[in-house]
């Protein structure tokens, strides 16, 4: 079977490299970029982050979703 | 001694003082068990991203401190049973804290208040160079903003 033929993307965790983006729950703006048009929090293999990142993204999504900061479903506007 | 952080949300319909005697019972709980507030912000009424108690809007309060950890219980037993806070959410920093960083760190969060402040008071001052300051900052960052969403919804449809 013929290998699928995937477009290329980066391999490196944005995280990693740009050492002053910062993940915390109350820095919105940073997390809007990592979930999709629903709100869904995107897997790590279509942006490349690394496990630690993606751990403490995962988490920091959440509890923003807790405290109304980042909806549970559907677009955060501001 | 432990750090922690806790961010509340109040009713948005509440009054200043009322605002203010929340912030200061929750305060003085903290600091009649022992514990210090290291930094106390309020973020303003900001719309939530989904109704809570069927409010669209709330007063959110960032409060970084250090307690025991049964002074936090009991600080979140308080909360559950006011009814004006509509949620809460505390995250534990650090497992230990000792005098100096507490000092350290107010030192810190009180200098970089202060810049803040100076900043602030020179814009006023001189309004002109001040404000093309900040419209080119202005004019810069939502540029970024935009490049970056751009890229992001691109991945998305692949």
């Amino acid at each position: 079977m013929a290998p699928r033929n995937r477009t290329f993307r980066p391999r490196v965790c944005r995280f990693c490299t740009d050492k002053e983006l910062v993940i915390d729950y109350k820095d919105v703006k940073v997390l809007r970029n990592l979930v999709t048009e629903r709100g869904k929090i995107v897997p790590r293999r279509i942006y490349g982050t690394c496990a630690r990142h993606q751990r403490r993204v995962t988490e920091a999504i959440k509890r923003a979703r807790q405290l109304a900061l980042m909806s549970y479903s559907g677009s955060t506007q501001y | 001694m432990r750090r922690y952080e806790t961010t509340y949300i109040l009713r948005p319909n509440l009054g200043e003082s009322q605002i203010t005697e929340i912030i200061d019972r929750t305060n003085d709980i903290i600091k009649n068990d022992g514990g210090t507030i290291i930094d106390l912000n309020r973020w303003g009424l900001k719309t939530l991203a989904y109704e809570i108690k069927k409010e669209k809007q709330g007063h959110y309060v960032y409060f970084d401190y250090t307690a025991h950890g049964s002074t936090v219980e009991e600080m979140e037993r308080i909360f559950r049973i006011d009814d004006q806070i509509l949620r809460f959410l505390t995250i534990k920093l650090a497992d230990s804290i000792d005098q100096e960083t507490i000092d350290n760190e107010i030192e810190r969060i009180a200098a970089s208040a202060a810049a803040e402040k100076l900043a602030k008071d020179t814009e006023e001052a001189g309004e002109e160079k001040a404000a093309e300051d900040t419209e080119k900052a202005g004019e810069e960052k939502p540029a970024e903003d935009t490049e970056k969403a751009g890229e992001d919804t691109d991945r998305n449809e692949e």
